[in-house]
């Protein structure tokens, strides 16, 4: 039985399970019925059509007769506008699906960039001169805006379905807000609003904008690069970093308690953020703890107004 | 770390407060640079405060639509049962009654949705309403086939729904993806439509729903493919086929054994042959 296929399959249950109530007579009769069956497929609709022929003619004739009206030219065109619509809607889900596959290239695009903006801000771990690397990432904030041009331009065709294709950009949308806010945040120590960054990436317009949600997912992304970066910073000596990344995750987690979430992926990730908090004050107390600040709070004055 | 992770935490808590007092006092000597953190801490807040006020009424508003899209299946639900209750005798009757159901589906129940809807993205909330939507088409479908025998089309569907909405707006247009899965699910309900004909007698009614379920089957297989999230759609798919031969054993059966019936004489109950049809899975 489990070597047959599936056709075989069918046409012997069919015949086992239809022509008998009683299983044992069932097994008997339906090996026997369906013998010829089993050993040619091409028999099989033959067969079928033979006994509905005959039980066909069998039947009560009134009920033949109905049937045989009902199948006539009303069923016919019914069946063929039936077809036509489907074929519609075989057209429009291609047109959707080729849709799918023009966003699709442009969104790889638009990793590959993240990816390079990413590896050159990576280098702020190896506390190279943050704004020599920051020069060089924020060249590529304008390649991303031309893609998301690009994106925007492919969407003005179909008015109305940003979020029908929303998923197909969202997760590389959600790096890049967390990379534009961390750059941000390097250069300047303050927040990159929602506006700043669809700005920067020319998502200001009403119909192709940046979901707030996708900007706040950013945002935690963000937060989870800060305790390296505090790791990182205090290790080349600058003693003075937990102290105002503390501050600000302070605030963007205090900010972020306004929010009412849903339990979504923001939720999550606004649950991991308390996380990185908790790491930056360990950072923080360490250093503190080895006085390892000995000019205070002066030294962390000037850093901070040298950044700004 | 030597320390363990209880005395570790005691003292995070001690400086903890510790560094509030050194804030405070850094922030007594440095009067610009307190404001200059007020300033942006209390951006940052007002920021905050307009994602809180977008989120909070777009949480309210699919909370709403799911609501409505709730009670859209509830009493769509009901249409199919009511259809299912035809019989022999009470056909035009029962679907009229049906029908009208119906009607009062779309004019409460579906009017709340597009109301809801109106002036949004239609597929930004779409898992919010998509259930709901799915099991009207399925009921209206379903009304409509035992009507006519035929299958009613997504434009014929949306053309009721257009007077539901304020016509300066976009109206609410019921997608692709939706309708098909309504008539996915249509099959299960035709089945069960169909294995109560032949229990009724009629078999020719039973040979219409299974021609026809065969039609959109076939139709059906076409077109999942290109379907976005085509996974749902596939076990949909399975599910149907299963319909279909439960459709198609049944009538074959009834062809099997109405061939060795012998009318008895004088017996005018069309139903009287099918007494001992086999079991039929359901």
């Amino acid at each position: 039985m489990q070597h047959m296929t599936p056709a075989f399959r069918n046409a012997y249950l069919t015949f086992s399970r239809s022509l008998n109530p009683n299983p044992r007579t069932a097994f008997i009769l339906a090996t026997i019925h369906s013998l010829p069956i089993i050993t040619s497929s091409q028999s099989c609709p033959y067969l079928r059509s033979h006994f509905k022929i005959e039980t066909f003619r069998s039947l009560s004739p009134i009920s033949c007769c109905s049937s045989i009206s009902m199948a006539g030219d009303s069923a016919l065109s019914s069946s063929h506008s039936l077809e036509k619509q489907f074929e519609g809607f075989r057209t429009q889900l291609e047109e959707s699906g080729s849709l799918r596959e023009r966003i699709r290239a442009v969104v790889s695009e638009i990793e590959s960039t993240t990816r390079l903006t990413y590896a050159s801000l990576l280098l702020v771990h190896q506390s190279r001169p943050t704004p020599e690397l920051l020069e060089k990432a924020k060249s590529q904030i304008d390649v991303l805006k031309k893609h998301y041009e690009q994106l925007a331009e492919i969407l003005r065709e179909f008015p109305g379905q940003y979020y029908r294709y929303h998923g197909d950009w969202r997760s590389e949308t959600q790096t890049v807000v967390s990379l534009l806010t961390f750059m941000h945040w390097l250069e300047t120590g303050s927040l990159l609003t929602h506006r700043e960054a669809a700005e920067k990436l020319g998502m200001d317009s009403s119909e192709f904008g940046l979901d707030v949600e996708d900007y706040l997912i950013g945002v935690c992304f963000m937060s989870n690069e800060l305790p390296r970066y505090v790791v990182n910073q205090v290790t080349a000596g600058d003693y003075d970093c937990p102290r105002r990344v503390l501050r600000f995750l302070t605030d963007l987690h205090a900010a972020f308690r306004m929010l009412n979430l849903r339990n979504d992926f923001l939720r999550k990730k606004f649950d991991g953020m308390k996380y990185d908090l908790r790491r930056v004050e360990e950072v923080y107390y360490d250093v503190k703890i080895r006085g390892l600040t000995p000019n205070g709070e002066l030294v962390g004055d000037q850093a901070v107004q040298g950044q700004s | 770390m030597l320390y363990s992770s209880s005395l570790h935490r005691i003292s995070l808590m001690a400086s903890k407060s510790q560094r509030l007092h050194q804030f405070a006092g850094t922030n007594l000597q440095n009067p610009s640079k307190r404001a200059r953190t007020m300033v942006t801490e209390s951006a940052m807040r007002d920021a905050f405060a307009k994602y809180a006020e977008y989120l909070n009424a777009l949480n309210e508003k699919r909370e709403r639509v799911v609501k409505a899209s709730r009670d859209v299946t509830m009493n769509s639900k009901k249409v199919i049962f009511q259809v299912h209750r035809m019989s022999k005798y009470n056909k035009e009757e029962i679907i009229e009654q049906a029908e009208k159901d119906l009607t009062a589906v779309t004019d409460q129940y579906m009017s709340r949705l597009v109301k809801e809807l109106q002036g949004t993205d239609f597929w930004k909330l779409r898992r919010a309403y998509s259930p709901g939507v799915q099991e009207y088409v399925e009921a209206a479908t379903f009304c409509n086939f035992c009507k006519t025998g035929t299958l009613l089309k997504l434009d014929e569907i949306n053309a009721t729904l257009l007077p539901l909405s304020d016509p300066s707006l976009e109206p609410l247009k019921i997608n692709i993806l939706d309708y098909l899965l309504g008539l996915a699910d249509l099959t299960g309900e035709l089945m069960r439509l169909a294995i109560g004909r032949i229990s009724d007698g009629e078999l020719d009614f039973a040979e219409n729903i299974c021609r026809f379920v065969r039609d959109i089957y076939r139709e059906l297989t076409l077109v999942v493919p290109h379907m976005d999230d085509s996974s749902d759609m596939k076990q949909k798919m399975d599910t149907m086929l299963q319909s279909v031969m439960k459709i198609e054993n049944a009538c074959f059966s009834v062809h099997v054994r109405g061939s060795e019936y012998i009318p008895l004489l004088g017996s005018n109950d069309p139903s009287s042959f099918l007494v001992g049809v086999p079991d039929i899975e359901l």
